[in-house]
């Protein structure tokens, strides 16, 4: 850790935006979440760091229900966003996704023009009334993607001809375009060379302004430069979540010292 | 380390790389073995290809080819009047005709006596023929034209050589052994030629008194049209059915269930079908025998599995990237299925379809319970017509062919076969086409 400003880094006070209590995750038999609490915050970056395995990417899965879509996954405890229950048998998941965006490991636009990828949200959830309405969303998708100037003059081809960077940046600027209230993004820059990884976190810094944005990483160095907020998790506990600053450079737990020094993980 | 390291290694003797150990030999040697068990695999399989093929071609090509003896003809207005006054028209024309042709022979240089029997037995009714020629064109009469008549069947294997003076044992109705010397003379006259046989594409099933008319037009259409009724039920059964099971269904006992049965039903033999489709829809439901509408609801059931596999084996094939992408922005799960992994599976789905109606096309024993393989020598009349009267189907007409003992008839069925081999071959490379097509676009 030679970024030493990490410490320095002002922290507002913000309101709780999602509040985890006693979750529990298993597929099938394997216990992969145990007793998570968490309250994490809005217009704020929060990191998950952890080993492998340790269950970080499952319970970002667990926040918009995209581990419903997973036969064996079973999940106990509740999930509050703006005080409400998502796991409530009233909340339709399909709603609760509009709201809470999700940006993938490896970047999966659809086999369509770049134009009908990010159209695709905010057509099936009607947030244009006509085709210049929706020209003007997805321009300033694009545009909050970072991405705009690169594909402003082949807004038809297809999504999937970009480079790796670009599609994971087209691919949040299609989440973005649904105008979720939290985002999520598992590894986002795994797939991505260090330049594009530059660019998509600058554009994380950008989106905190509107959203909380929860990210997994498996970088450090990330987490370090890009959250307010992280939490470590080890093999389905979370051992410890606080400000990043402390985190790194002051954790309370040994085992979080011992991953971010590389000693375990 | 280093010494457990060295122990193993003493006994590979340390040698150039440029030299093979006897390791490496002994592998390289299976290796190359197993190259030439594959090689001589596929050149068994290109024999036996070959030797099908050429077996086909070359008893099936004679049934596109027709001879046809063509007499230059002029009929004036006076013998037209005075064979329309006769009590015996044709016998009037055929009189005319036998003149015009021993006049053209005659021309040629070739001398020969024959009589309107011999006439009749060679070109069929030929003053049938004529009459209903300018009877139907009067402003022909007094000019000169080309008369083509189609050569009986007998007179046609001659000519192709699948018909000798040897088979002939003292004559029948159909041929006499002089006949064979008015053929000589006609050839050499220069009045006989192959043409196209475009009866045998046009045309229907035939009696034993006319093998060389029999076509395979009718029993084209047959299997059109219960291809038409295969494709319409099967195609949106098994697709939905595929869709529901492969992305909807939730998985438990009963799925897995249906799933084994699915799979095992791809595998029942077809006659099976058959039968259960007399009982069922002929005997209990009541619909006609032998009519397209009930092959095609049999062979509906033989081709629902082969969709369904290929369905879902594309719908697998989707990355589930996809599908995690749809309802990351909040698409319901329907709306994820057909707005973006249904047509990134519609290829493989068109491919399975197809290969699914190319197998039901040549599907024959299903049809021999249902009563398809009747004598059908009328096309339908209307298009419902097509569906619910009695029709055969191409291979079930290869098959009844086949059975029956004049040796044209045989000739027929080859190229029966050809006709179906050809709609296979042409059926599997769409399939191809459209998989390329539409492949490259994602």
């Amino acid at each position: 850790m030679n970024d030493m400003r990490i410490v320095e880094r002002d922290l507002d006070q913000n309101d709780v935006k999602i509040a985890a209590k006693g979750v529990q995750v298993y597929y099938g038999d394997n216990h992969a979440i145990k007793d998570v609490d968490v309250e994490i915050d809005d217009k704020t970056v929060t990191a998950f760091i952890g080993p492998s395995g340790c269950g970080k990417s499952t319970f970002l899965r667990c926040i918009n229900r995209m581990n419903d879509t997973i036969d064996v996954a079973r999940m106990e405890g509740n999930i509050l966003i703006d005080g409400e229950d998502i796991y409530d048998p009233k909340v339709d998941p399909v709603q609760l996704r509009a709201k809470v965006g999700m940006v993938f490991q490896k970047p999966n636009p659809f086999p369509k023009s770049i134009y009908d990828n990010v159209a695709y949200g905010p057509r099936i959830h009607g947030l244009a009334k006509n085709k210049a309405e929706l020209d003007e969303l997805v321009e300033k998708s694009l545009r909050r993607g970072a991405i705009w100037d690169e594909v402003k003059d082949r807004l038809d081809a297809p999504g999937t001809g970009l480079s790796g960077g670009q599609q994971q940046r087209l691919c949040i600027a299609r989440a973005v375009a649904t105008e979720p209230e939290v985002l999520l993004m598992d590894e986002p820059c795994s797939a991505l060379d260090p330049i594009a990884t530059a660019q998509v976190e600058e554009l994380i810094d950008e989106l905190r302004q509107s959203y909380s944005v929860v990210i997994v990483t498996h970088s450090m160095q990330q987490a370090a430069r890009v959250s307010q907020k992280t939490a470590f998790f080890h093999l389905g506990n979370l051992v410890e979540y606080g400000e990043t600053g402390q985190i790194f450079t002051n954790p309370n737990d040994p085992r979080t010292e011992s991953y971010i020094t590389g000693r375990i993980g | 380390m280093t010494d457990a390291a060295m122990t193993p290694e003493n006994a590979r003797a340390p040698k150039s790389l440029k030299q093979e150990d006897a390791r490496t030999k002994k592998r390289n040697a299976s290796e190359r073995r197993f190259r030439a068990y594959g090689i001589a695999a596929i050149c068994t399989g290109l024999f036996f290809l070959l030797a099908l093929l050429s077996a086909i071609l070359s008893a099936g090509l004679p049934a596109f080819r027709q001879a046809v003896v063509e007499v230059p003809f002029t009929l004036t207005q006076e013998q037209y009047d005075e064979a329309e006054e006769a009590m015996l028209k044709t016998a009037i024309y055929t009189g005319y005709f036998i003149t015009s042709l021993s006049d053209t022979m005659e021309a040629e240089g070739v001398e020969i006596e024959f009589d309107n029997k011999a006439v009749e037995r060679l070109l069929g009714k030929v003053g049938g023929d004529l009459r209903a020629y300018y009877r139907d064109n009067e402003d022909e009469i007094g000019e000169q034209i080309g008369f083509e008549l189609a050569a009986s069947s007998r007179v046609d294997r001659y000519l192709k050589g699948t018909f000798t003076r040897e088979d002939l044992q003292g004559g029948n109705r159909f041929f006499m052994p002089e006949d064979f010397d008015l053929i000589d003379a006609m050839q050499e006259a220069g009045l006989v030629k192959q043409v196209f046989n475009w009866n045998f594409i046009t045309g229907v099933d035939t009696g034993v008194d006319n093998p060389g008319g029999a076509g395979i037009g009718a029993s084209v259409l047959g299997s059109f049209f219960m291809m038409l009724v295969v494709l319409v039920l099967s195609l949106p059964i098994g697709v939905a059915a595929s869709i529901y099971l492969e992305e909807f269904a939730p998985k438990n006992r009963f799925t897995d269930f249906i799933e084994v049965n699915i799979a095992n039903l791809a595998a029942v033999p077809s006659i099976v079908f058959g039968i259960l489709g007399l009982a069922v829809f002929i005997q209990f439901a009541h619909l006609p025998q032998s009519a397209p509408l009930v092959g095609g609801l049999v062979l509906t059931l033989m081709t629902l599995p082969t969709i369904i596999i290929s369905t879902r084996a594309s719908l697998k094939a989707v990355p589930p990237s996809i599908r995690d992408a749809a309802l990351g922005v909040g698409a319901s799960k329907m709306q994820a299925v057909f707005h973006h992994v249904l047509p990134l599976a519609a290829p493989g789905i068109l491919t399975g379809t197809i290969i699914g109606l190319a197998q039901a096309l040549g599907e024959t024993a299903p049809l021999l319970l249902i009563g398809m393989v009747g004598f059908v020598a009328r096309y339908p009349d209307t298009f419902v017509e097509g569906f619910l009267e009695p029709n055969s189907a191409v291979p079930a007409q290869i098959y009844n062919w086949a059975a029956r003992s004049d040796a044209v008839f045989t000739e027929k069925a080859w190229g029966g076969i050809i006709v179906l081999l050809l709609f296979l071959v042409t059926m599997n490379t769409i399939a191809v086409i459209l998989r390329r097509r539409f492949e490259r676009r994602w």
